[in-house]
């Protein structure tokens, strides 16, 4: 894996391994949070925090932890990382620590941050690791930004709350409900697919 | 050093670490924190009981907080009321201002709610419920219209209900209909006293 050119270990976060569209890691919050372009954006900010400092800091004591005790051992550091993202959000954003309720600590088994520890900062260096997370956090924001910008538009005619559409539209409520989520994200996963194959072929 | 001792040695390093980490983060956020919680309850009171200036928190109890205003003049205005009662999801926290007699309500605010975006949610809109909530007669206990209605031709203690949103509607009544009783029964029993003029 080591010898991967830098920028490929960036760029696979973005399409090649995004965590959200083909990986299909992290679907609780994809799903939960991404009724509001506002709450997808807090979501990724708080989950690229702890996955960049939890790479950084993985990365730099694998070498220390007995493979035995290693998963116990990152669990904590991304709980460290998560609750001071929760603390903080509650200190300075109320209200977005409001609407993102449980879903903040719950990024603590975002199995997106777990699984780039196993996978990748516990077997690579630190530069590589963070270079890794980087590109990890920007699929994941991107992800949620065209999942939730398509739910809010839909769900209530607006984009960052700013009327998009006008007043002729009817909002589709159901957007902004569960079954939308589910809806967009298998419609996106569809779409992906079909742009991959067509990458593929014309190989 | 054998394999167990370095697993032990390990973990306890790395949560004292992170304990140690996460109480300084505690510390540095607590204050603020707080005081978000205050600023929220003290915005709130302002809402419902228009031209508060002061206020104090006479009585507490799980759900339900009783403080009573006063204005720039010293005078006690009324209650602002803080409560929370079972929504179609989850809790429904909210506060309503009453004049001192308990026969009027001055406005009703939504603090906190996890409704159906789009139907129960609408509990916090202003034009679709909260403004049928000014200056209601809640002498007797206050009645859900529904369907809705003009506004013109609500009764005096009569308030539109949600379309779709019968339970939301609902639950917001009971709890406000169930704080009253409760203020009411609390004042009679002496439990709540209050002095006019006293401490200003």
């Amino acid at each position: 894996m080591a010898s991967k050119p830098l920028s490929q270990e960036f760029t696979k976060g973005l399409w090649g391994e995004n965590p959200i569209f083909r990986q299909l890691l992290g679907m609780c919050p994809t799903l939960a949070v991404t009724n509001a372009v506002i709450n997808g954006i807090a979501m990724s900010l708080a989950t690229s925090f702890v996955l960049i400092f939890s790479s950084l800091v993985v990365a730099s004591i694998k070498k220390l932890i007995p493979s035995q005790v290693r998963i116990a051992s990152y669990i904590v550091v991304i709980a460290s990382f998560v609750t001071m993202a929760d603390r903080f959000l509650a200190a300075f954003f109320p209200p977005i620590s409001k609407n993102l309720g449980p879903y903040i600590p719950l990024i603590v088994v975002n199995c997106i941050i777990l699984g780039r520890q196993e996978a990748f900062s516990s077997k690579n260096s630190v530069g590589r690791s963070l270079i890794d997370a980087f590109g990890m956090s920007l699929g994941f924001t991107l992800a949620l930004l065209v999942l939730s910008s398509i739910r809010e538009i839909l769900g209530t005619g607006t984009w960052l709350g700013h009327q998009v559409l006008g007043s002729w539209f009817e909002p589709w409520i159901i957007m902004i409900l569960p079954p939308g989520a589910f809806l967009t994200l298998g419609i996106l996963l569809g779409i992906i697919i079909l742009i991959d194959q067509k990458l593929q072929r014309s190989k | 050093m054998s394999l167990s001792s370095r697993m032990v040695i390990v973990l306890t390093a790395v949560g004292i670490i992170s304990g140690g980490l996460l109480s300084t983060v505690g510390i540095l956020t607590r204050a603020r924190i707080e005081a978000n919680r205050l600023r929220e309850i003290e915005e709130a009171i302002i809402t419902v009981v228009p031209g508060a200036k002061t206020n104090t928190k006479i009585y507490e109890e799980k759900d339900f907080t009783v403080y009573t205003t006063r204005n720039d003049q010293g005078q006690i205005q009324g209650f602002a009321i803080y409560t929370a009662g079972t929504g179609f999801q989850d809790k429904i926290v909210l506060m309503f201002g009453t004049d001192a007699e308990i026969n009027k309500i001055f406005r009703l605010t939504i603090l906190d709610q996890k409704e159906t975006p789009g139907l129960g949610a609408k509990i916090t809109d202003k034009e679709a419920f909260l403004k049928y909530w000014e200056n209601k007669d809640c002498s007797h206990p206050l009645m859900l219209k529904k369907p809705p209605v003009a506004q013109e031709e609500l009764g005096a203690s009569e308030v539109n209900a949600i379309t779709g949103a019968t339970i939301s509607s609902e639950a917001v009544l009971a709890t406000v209909n169930a704080s009253l009783a409760k203020l009411r029964s609390l004042i009679q029993a002496g439990t709540i006293q209050i002095e006019e003029n006293n401490g200003q």
